[in-house]
């Protein structure tokens, strides 16, 4: 593999190969973590998305240059995933601790009005506060300070193409898959719980959750790369 | 390594990650036609 | 498979995988642009919806709660007074069909129906009230 006679050979040449490869990588990474940052924030996404992009553009750039840099696939997921743990993360934080918040209390009824009145039915009831539909708060304790805030840590070191951060990111994908399965199925047996009278029932919160599914394209990725090239 | 053919390994672990995503989309194209039968069911 | 083609392979991706991260690649593009888009527009899309900036979003407030505890004296309290017990705590007027699926009686809010709601209710406390204010 080219990877491997490059680290052998290790030769002054190839040295400064490395150091502009590593130049090159952290340039455009400057550009796509301030850009995650935006995404992840869900209301100033617009704003992160050309920066996200240009960083994309230059690390495209030093590969056709012939740099070492970072796989496009590794950096794509990377980043995708970190920001789908904090997208998902601000609406459950904000449901969990911020549930009396004009924010809360008009941004997630007014979605749960429109998508999965699960955010509606019987809000900030319950003594703790918050959504009361069966089990959501239930998946909100487990899912959040498990899955989410470790499958935020996991994607900075994989893109950080260390060894650990390719093993924890498989495993807070499984994380999802289970997250995925069980919270569909709940959502599923409460159906007249979430559904009744809401505006755009079923479409609607399909529509808008499915490009959640991160997890399901990142595991046959991350269980069919060369592995070795996870060695930081 | 470049130059070998796919390797056997390499097939049965394709054929392995395929019908792990035909199980996870399966699942979520029932659970959602599911849903969608009892929309057409019930006065939601 | 000539050597050509397996240069153009990116590190990491063996022949065997090339077309499955092919398709990966692009479910993740159309993702990643899917959430920042929906990140981005969720937000003020509902709040016109629901009658922003007709509204302000504490009426907006008020109006949910008045819907979804189907009481007219609920008043949306901000800033809402913290380690206070949920606002909800004890509302017994929230109308359900009761039974091992419960199934809320509200209806879903239309386009804008916030404010003739609320306009509604503020003719009628005029008309009550004896004519103008």
């Amino acid at each position: 593999m080219s990877y491997q006679t490059t680290t052998i050979a290790g030769m002054s040449g190839l040295d400064a190969h490395d150091e502009r490869s590593r130049q090159a990588q952290w340039q455009a990474d400057k550009w796509m973590m301030s850009g995650a940052l935006f995404l992840g924030s869900a209301v100033f996404g617009i704003i992160g998305l050309p920066l996200f992009l240009r960083g994309l553009a230059l690390q495209l750039k030093a590969q056709k240059a012939g740099l070492t840099v970072r796989p496009m696939m590794v950096t794509l997921i990377g980043y995708l995933v970190a920001v789908d743990a904090a997208l998902n993360s601000i609406g459950w934080a904000l449901d969990m601790v911020a549930h009396h918040t004009l924010l809360a209390r008009v941004f997630l009824m007014a979605w749960g009005n429109m998508f999965d009145a699960g955010y509606f039915w019987h809000y900030n009831e319950l003594w703790i506060g918050g959504a009361s539909a069966p089990g959501e708060k239930a998946w909100e304790i487990a899912l959040l300070p498990l899955v989410f805030s470790m499958r935020i840590a996991a994607a900075i070191g994989f893109l950080q193409m260390k060894r650990w951060g390719h093993q924890w990111l498989i495993i807070t994908c499984w994380f999802g898959v289970v997250a995925w399965t069980g919270y569909i199925a709940n959502m599923t047996i409460f159906a007249d719980v979430r559904y009744t009278g809401v505006v755009f029932p079923v479409i609607g919160w399909w529509l808008y959750d499915i490009f959640y599914i991160t997890p399901f394209l990142a595991l046959p990725y991350l269980h069919s790369v060369n592995r070795e090239i996870f060695s930081h | 390594m470049n130059d070998q053919p796919i390797s056997e390994q390499d097939k049965r672990r394709r054929r392995g990650l395929i019908a792990f995503q035909i199980v996870c989309y399966g699942y979520l194209l029932t659970m959602f036609l599911i849903q969608m039968y009892m929309y057409s069911t019930r006065d939601w | 498979m000539n050597k050509d083609q397996i240069n153009e392979l990116p590190l990491g991706t063996s022949p065997a995988f090339a077309g499955m991260h092919k398709w990966l690649q692009r479910g993740l593009i159309v993702c990643l642009t899917a959430l920042v888009l929906e990140g981005a527009f969720t937000f003020p899309l509902l709040a016109m919806w629901y009658g922003w900036p007709t509204l302000s979003l504490q009426e907006i407030c008020t109006e949910f709660e008045r819907i979804r505890f189907s009481d007219e004296s609920r008043e949306c309290i901000y800033p809402y007074p913290l380690f206070g017990p949920a606002e909800g705590a004890g509302q017994t007027t929230a109308r359900d069909q009761w039974g091992i699926q419960p199934k809320p009686q509200y209806k879903a809010i239309g386009y804008r129906e916030l404010i003739q709601r609320r306009n509604d209710r503020l003719a009628a406390q005029t008309t009550e009230s004896g004519g103008e204010p």
